[in-house]
């Protein structure tokens, strides 16, 4: 019992700083590189803009019909979506158990946290086998993709039985399994979402700039 | 850091030099988009050489990406440097690793940019990747191509080794015609006239072998009454900077264009289509020289469509009666915002326009992209990849495709030969001249009559023609007889030789790459001999790397060059043109 309330504060606030340093680092360390600068006068249509490409960016991952690959692979952009809910709702039980448990005592609350998460957790279970089964994802997949997927399923599946707040071994195995995620993700491509809005940022920068951002889709007239 | 590797690890000089300046090249932009990728496989379907290749994994961009990613990881991030086989570190150390990237940046990427628009993540492989063939460039590492190319650029000002006199002869010639054509003495090509409001710049692709585009272009100015001027220097706004990812060419050659404009004190600087060049000098440019551009920059497809829109050129679609389509140039299209412009214009000026599906910048690349028209060691490779362009061409049903890239034309023209495709290429400079509805302002002077300069005619020519290609052989015959002149052929260089002594042709065409004697030793031997030293040859080649040998001979170089793919059109300009200079001197 002890062991179990060290594990779901004490070892989550350490775990948290430990992530939040190593992340500072590793901002200073990106922000180290300078800005390339854009010298040349603006391009494309009247209307777009930097800003607007910078927004248009940063919302791009909102808008599946934007991009032909989500556009054309909507089932594989329905998980993205999905596991990502899956993602931010499992890390915010770490925070309810501790720090709001009556929340859980609303059965609908309970319900669709275990749905989302759930659900989440299944989609995992197929990222593995597409990763595993396709040629094209093994061949770009490292060690490091593998297991950070393993881990996140794993993890998944420890915070679906752990939504009921009833404690014991499996809720035990969620919280630190929670620390290890936290201490791991800095080192791993779990990572991404620190990077995203500063790729997102640039890239759309300079779409914006030379007018490609907003993206102008024209598909072929309905026969 | 990366000498510290180097200590540990036995490494060529030039792995060595290449790690030592991947640190230099990083910046805030290519380090987010090298640690950002999740290998989401989002990206693999963009790719042309994908589909184009299914199965073959070594295409998919994040693969390709995932080669100079891993140098990245062992060098300059964490996880990589501790743990590089959890990440698939790995550093550079000999030479054929150094050969081993090069195949992936030059010849499986055109730096089209279609995956980065792709990514969700937003990261620009493309850029990277760009910046991976500088660092091989810079320790010579390289397709010969684009060593060769990169050389003329340096030294003789302009990627096609075009010499200052042929430029301006050139010039001159076309602006005779004008002139003549017009009846007007106004009606010429101005040659570094100060305060224009126009200076124009072209590719030396125009010079060499498709002079129709610059006098469609001095046409619509003088119809459009623009004072316009051509510069005799900093005439070349192509870059071959952008594609070898050379910063330092890219700036030398972007600050010749800008201060020929400076010196001429021109109020625009306006391009002639051609995508990697108005990217270049447009965009990238002022970053690569580091300079503020005070004057204004245009591509001439914004400068035609400005003219009819204003009224200060009337067109009459009905005179281009055929059907069209329209490519996007990827340095246009994805990376300038330059597509709804060239639309717009063909609109006005053809009456059948068809759109091809995926467009704009979403649509694939000519194939000929990034570079790789001069890397004739990837020619197979990007032909087979060019399937993908020629299904979307042949959707469209079109006769003709519009584009408003030289570089493209090259590709195109060459996956429609390769492809059977029934179609012909063409920019929107020839539709608008051809559309014009002209002005004659000329005054007519019937006391004094005017000598009219007819084209050198082929008729009672006999022309040698030296290919080991079968195809290209049938075609040029077809095209020379056609057009009057009585035709020999050889297949290899001895036979060409042989028949140069008996026949005694009025002009040899010569390939450069054939088997047994080449067209380098085939041109040295009939320029040593007597019989055949007077005999004018006009190079034809698919080798362009190869030019600089041939000039480089101690004998007088040829009289005529054409780079291949050529068309119809551009063999005969070319031949009447080795002709007319011989017939001169």
């Amino acid at each position: 019992m002890e062991f179990q309330h060290f594990a779901e504060h004490r070892l989550q606030e350490i775990a948290l700083l430990f992530m939040a340093i190593v992340y500072t680092l590793r901002l200073i360390w990106l922000f180290k590189f300078k800005a390339g600068k854009e010298r040349q006068p603006k391009t494309g249509l009247p209307g777009t803009s930097m800003k607007k490409g910078i927004l248009y960016s940063w919302a791009n991952i909102f808008m599946p019909w934007a991009m032909e690959s989500t556009r054309a692979k909507f089932f594989i952009y329905l998980q993205f979506a999905l596991f990502h809910i899956g993602v931010t709702l499992a890390i915010a039980l770490s925070f309810i158990i501790p720090y709001a448990p009556t929340v859980l005592e609303i059965p609908l609350v309970v319900m669709l946290l275990q749905i989302f998460i759930g659900l989440a957790c299944i989609i995992g279970v197929l990222r593995i086998i597409r990763r595993a089964g396709g040629k094209y994802m093994r061949a770009i997949s490292t060690p490091d993709d593998y297991f950070s997927l393993i881990l996140l399923t794993v993890w998944f599946f420890f915070a679906t039985l752990s939504v009921p707040n009833k404690g014991g071994t499996i809720q035990l195995v969620y919280f630190l399994l929670t620390a290890f995620f936290l201490i791991y993700v800095p080192f791993s491509k779990i990572s991404h979402y620190l990077y995203y809005p500063f790729t997102r940022y640039y890239f759309g920068k300079t779409m914006g700039f030379r007018g490609t951002y907003p993206i102008r889709h024209v598909p072929p007239p309905r026969a | 850091m990366v000498k510290n590797m180097a200590k540990n690890n036995q490494r060529s000089h030039k792995a060595q030099v290449v790690l030592e300046r991947f640190e230099k090249k990083l910046n805030r932009q290519i380090v987010g988009s090298l640690v950002a990728c999740v290998h989401c496989g989002n990206c693999t379907d963009c790719c042309h050489y994908v589909l184009a290749n299914p199965g073959d994994t070594s295409f998919a961009p994040a693969y390709k990406a995932d080669q100079i990613r891993k140098i990245f990881k062992r060098h300059f991030d964490w996880t990589g440097r501790v743990f590089p086989w959890w990440v698939k570190a790995r550093s550079v150390y000999t030479d054929e690793d150094l050969e081993t990237l090069q195949d992936i940046v030059f010849g499986k990427c055109t730096n089209c940019r279609r995956c980065s628009v792709n990514c969700p993540m937003g990261v620009d492989y493309a850029t990277f990747n760009r910046m991976a063939r500088g660092l091989l460039v810079s320790v010579g590492i390289m397709p010969e191509g684009v060593a060769v190319v990169s050389k003329d650029q340096w030294e003789i000002g302009n990627q096609m080794g075009v010499l200052k006199e042929d430029y301006i002869e050139t010039l001159e010639w076309l602006s005779e015609e004008l002139e003549m054509e017009m009846n007007d003495p106004e009606a010429v090509i101005p040659i570094d006239k100060e305060d224009a409001d126009i200076i124009y710049t072209i590719n030396p692709r125009e010079i060499k072998y498709d002079p129709r585009t610059i006098s469609d272009a001095a046409r619509i100015f003088y119809q459009a009454r623009e004072n316009w001027t051509m510069p005799s220097e900093g005439w070349d706004m192509t870059n071959f900077g952008l594609f070898s990812g050379d910063d330092d060419l890219g700036g030398a050659v972007a600050r010749r264009v800008y201060e020929a404009t400076r010196k001429l004190r021109a109020k625009k600087l306006v391009m002639s289509e051609c995508g990697h060049g108005y990217r270049s000098t447009r965009c990238e440019g002022p970053n690569w020289a580091k300079d503020d551009i005070e004057f204004e920059m245009e591509s001439s497809v914004i400068t035609m469509l400005d003219y009819v829109k204003s009224g200060r050129i009337k067109v009459d679609k009905s005179k281009n009666d055929s059907s069209y389509t329209f490519h996007d140039s990827c340095n246009n299209a994805r990376s300038c915002g330059l597509f709804e412009e060239p639309r717009e214009l063909l609109q006005i000026v053809v009456g059948d326009f068809r759109e091809m599906y995926p467009n704009r910048c979403e649509n694939y690349c000519c194939t000929g992209g990034g570079g790789a028209m001069s890397m004739s060691e990837y020619s197979a490779r990007r032909l087979k990849s060019a399937q993908i362009k020629a299904e979307q061409l042949k959707a469209t049903g079109a006769k003709y495709v519009v584009t408003s890239c030289h570089n493209c034309v090259d590709g195109l023209t060459d996956l429609i030969k390769h492809y059977k495709l029934d179609m012909k290429v063409t920019q929107l400079v020839n539709l608008v001249a051809n559309a014009l509805v002209e002005e004659r302002r000329g005054v007519p002077v019937p006391e004094v009559p005017v000598e009219v300069k007819p084209a050198i005619s082929l008729s009672g020519k006999k022309i040698l023609v030296t290919d080991d290609e079968p195809d290209f052989l049938t075609f040029l015959t077809a095209v020379l007889e056609d057009n009057g002149a009585s035709v020999l052929t050889a297949t290899s260089g001895d036979e060409a030789i042989k028949l140069a002594r008996v026949e005694k042709p009025d002009l040899i065409t010569l390939d450069l790459h054939m088997p047994g004697k080449s067209g380098i030793e085939t041109f040295e031997i009939l320029r040593k001999n007597d019989d055949t030293s007077s005999i004018p040859v006009c190079v034809i080649t698919g080798k362009p790397e190869m030019r600089k040998l041939i000039y480089d001979r101690a004998v007088i170089p040829p009289e005529g060059y054409v780079d291949k793919p050529v068309d119809e059109e551009g063999i005969l300009v070319n031949v009447r043109k080795t002709l007319e200079v011989v017939h001169k001197s």
